[in-house]
């Protein structure tokens, strides 16, 4: 099932990522309610990824009191070149986790649970903003084309964890 | 507000107080940002003939409006002042994460005045700005520390503009410092923010930058990346980066070679691209860059970013060092103390000089590491051989008698490109707004690198130099970083987004002329001194006796005869004032 990864190894700290991501869900450029970041020790040089793995984790959805995280069937249709690209082809069909701002309570169940913390209380409108791929075309790819780099890529696993509901 | 936030952060160091003021737009559509609109604002906040120590000397930070959006490499700082070490404006500029971060604090600018009363830290997250006593914690700390102090102290994304060791002790040539590795380097303003007892500034923000609709944006710059930012050209500074010039130019007879005796080091091949391409570890990006030319080595436990050209020349040839750890440990050392590498690789080598021609013994010794690894720690507590490497290559020559072997201009020690290797660049330094400095005008790239204009020639390279100078002003005022080789045509449409008016060719091109006669102004009204090169940079008892530019001089009467080329190319006098016509033809707004 379709979700990002940032390669730890590849990336190389520039939160162009970021920057698209944000740009794309807020209508301005702010980066500190991005859907997705590169942990960056400045001292080290040591880049960590942190991305929503979807319905291969769940854990969010799971975690969930009011069923507020809900999944949903998307075709991803990546914009510009990515590592899968010759594995899954332009487009890639499967499910994603969206939250319906509606149902979310901002109980923070889900902020406690998320392993790689990327989902979080949206500091205008207090409930729960996560990854939704974009509505099928992940920005933070199409900012990621240094093809020496290419380090923002669509994993697509074979399974999705058992507690992810359909 | 569009790229803008409108917004100056004000910080009175002597009251402990700050204030927020309006962003002068008039001025901003004027001077569009960056290197313009730092200049404008000095010209207004630098009191006339002020002494540079002087508490009234404010030093201001400047974005582009470009920084914290998606328009790559356009997240530039520029810092600048009077300086305290060349008497007229210092512009120095970095990339790290500093202005992006500003601009989503919500502020275009900070302007920084007065004087500490004691050592303190300055953090400011979006609306918050507090003044933290710093001597008993911070003051004394090197650059990792203090930067590693404040994620933990202030905020876990906190990004912090520092000065290290060399700042406190107001070492002329210190550098203020950004995510480690990265340095608004050159110009002396790190001497004056340490005379203010500034340790650092220390910035989180989590506000926003419009762009006007952002979805379209987001497809006026994926083109933008797609047919104009990661191409060929750009991209060979994410596989090489700097260091690729390094063979080049010592082979063409241009590196600086034991204090500018020779243009070509034997052992380049120890330091050079190759060399650093063997232990490179990583490669890194300043914010919203996607070339990513940052690459970092290992040697000898020693795990750092650098060294660049400029590092590898001055520390490395100049200094006849050919030994790749020291090369590095040197580097390093330099990163952490708060020094730039520039500066003191020259003066290091001046120092080494002298020893081996017996004018005075510092311990220092062309090729020999163990004192010369020392160097940059001594330099910045001003200790055993550092205190007098701390007065720069001007003074220290004229102390022992040997002005002739002090290779600067205007008191800024000259960078990595020999004139008489490139003689074009016998103008770009001569003529350089700050001094003695390479980044302002570059003629050497098509001199040596596309070799698609003579070496040894001066013919055309007045007019090649102030159309460099024009158009770099106009890029540096956008915000932009040199290795992004944008085209004019890319720049205006850009341009256009951000004043919301139509912008020409001849516009762009103007608003660089007007940025670089505002830049004149300044100077010649602070007092700058005539533009000139070292003697031996020009006169035919100068020339190289070795290498591919052996022989070959500018000579003091052709060398005279293009810099009043120059003059009357710009419509500036014989002692390069501008002239009445000129300045209102480009709608500058001041007058001396």
């Amino acid at each position: 099932m379709p979700h990002v990864m940032i390669s730890s190894k590849k990336c190389t700290g520039c939160h162009m990522c970021e920057l698209a991501c944000s740009a794309y869900h807020e209508g301005a450029y702010r980066p500190s309610v991005a859907r997705l970041f590169s942990e960056v020790n400045p001292t080290t040089g040591a880049i960590k990824g942190h991305t929503c793995l979807q319905t291969a984790c769940a854990k969010c959805q799971e975690a969930c009191p009011e069923d507020a995280i809900v999944t949903k069937e998307i075709t991803v249709r990546v914009k510009g070149d990515y590592p899968g690209k010759e594995k899954h082809g332009e487009a890639v069909k499967g499910s994603v986790l969206v939250v319906l701002d509606e149902k979310c309570t901002n109980c923070g169940e889900c902020y406690d649970v998320c392993p790689t913390g990327v989902i979080h209380e949206h500091p205008d409108k207090q409930v729960a903003f996560k990854c939704d791929l974009c509505g099928g075309e992940p920005q933070c790819i199409a900012f990621c084309q240094n093809p020496h780099v290419l380090a923002v890529d669509l994993k697509v696993d074979k399974t999705d964890r058992p507690g992810a509901r359909a | 507000m569009d790229f803008y936030k409108g917004r100056v952060l004000r910080i009175d160091l002597s009251a402990g107080t700050s204030t927020v003021e309006p962003l002068n737009m008039e001025w901003a559509q004027r001077y569009l940002g960056g290197k313009g609109l730092l200049l404008r604002y000095l010209w207004e906040e630098v009191p006339t003939s002020v002494d540079p120590w002087a508490a009234e000397n404010p030093v201001i930070l400047m974005s582009g409006p470009t920084a914290g959006t998606g328009v790559f490499l356009g997240g530039r700082l520029v810092v600048g002042c009077k300086s305290p070490r060349t008497g007229i404006l210092t512009d120095s500029y970095v990339g790290g994460s500093f202005a992006p971060e500003m601009k989503f604090a919500g502020y275009d600018a900070i302007i920084v005045t007065g004087e500490s009363p004691k050592p303190v830290v300055v953090t400011v997250k979006d609306d918050l700005v507090s003044f933290v006593p710093a001597e008993d914690k911070y003051w004394g700390m090197r650059t990792s520390e203090i930067e590693e102090a404040m994620r933990r102290d202030f905020d876990p994304e906190a990004k912090t503009l520092s000065i290290g060791p060399a700042g406190e002790n107001e070492i002329a040539f210190a550098c203020l410092s950004t995510d480690l590795h990265h340095k608004a380097g050159r110009g002396g303003h790190g001497a004056l923010v340490g005379r203010k007892k500034l340790k650092a500034i220390s910035i989180r923000g989590t506000g926003s930058v419009s762009v006007g609709d952002a979805k379209e944006f987001l497809d006026y710059a994926y083109r933008l990346q797609t047919e104009h930012v990661l191409n060929e050209e750009n991209l060979a500074m994410h596989e090489e980066g700097t260091p690729g010039g390094a063979q080049l130019y010592s082979d063409a007879g241009a590196i600086p070679t034991r204090n500018f005796s020779s243009g070509t080091f034997a052992d380049m091949e120890n330091i050079n691209s190759d060399a650093l391409l063997a232990i490179r570890t990583k490669v890194r990006a300043c914010y919203q860059c996607p070339v990513a030319c940052r690459q970092w080595h290992e040697a000898g436990g020693v795990s750092c970013e650098g060294p660049e050209y400029e590092t590898i020349a001055l520390c490395g040839s100049n200094c006849g060092v050919s030994d790749i750890e020291a090369l590095m440990r040197f580097n390093l050392a330099c990163n952490e103390w708060g020094v730039d590498t520039i500066s003191l690789g020259n003066v290091v080598a001046l120092a080494m000089d002298l020893t081996e021609k017996g004018v005075e013994d510092f311990g220092l010794r062309f090729g020999e590491t163990d004192s010369y690894v020392k160097a940059p720690a001594l330099t910045a507590k001003r200790e055993g051989v550092g205190a007098e490497l701390a007065l720069g290559a001007r003074a220290l020559a004229a102390k022992y008698g040997h002005p002739e072997l002090g290779f600067e201009v205007k008191s800024l020690e000259l960078p990595g490109f020999d004139p008489r290797g490139s003689f074009g660049m016998s103008l770009a330094y001569a003529t350089s707004d700050r001094g003695g400095c390479h980044m302002r005008a570059f003629p050497a790239g098509d001199e040596l690198e596309s070799g698609t204009r003579p070496p040894d020639s001066l013919e055309g390279k007045a007019q090649y130099n102030m159309d460099l100078q024009n158009a770099g002003a106009a890029k540096w005022s956008a915000g932009l970083c040199d290795f992004w080789q944008v085209d004019v045509e890319q720049l205006c449409l850009l341009c256009e987004r951000i004043w919301g008016r139509s912008v020409s060719e001849d516009d762009f091109l103007q608003l660089g002329e007007r940025v670089w006669n505002l830049g004149r102004l300044f100077n010649l009204r602070e007092g700058v001194e005539a533009d000139d090169l070292p003697t031996l940079m020009r006169a035919e008892e100068g020339a190289f006796a070795d290498g591919l530019s052996a022989g070959k001089f500018i000579g003091d009467q052709a060398f005279a005869a293009a810099l009043q080329e120059y003059y009357a190319l710009r419509g500036w006098d014989e002692n390069g004032v501008p002239s009445e016509a000129k300045l209102v033809e480009l709608g500058v707004d001041v007058r001396l």
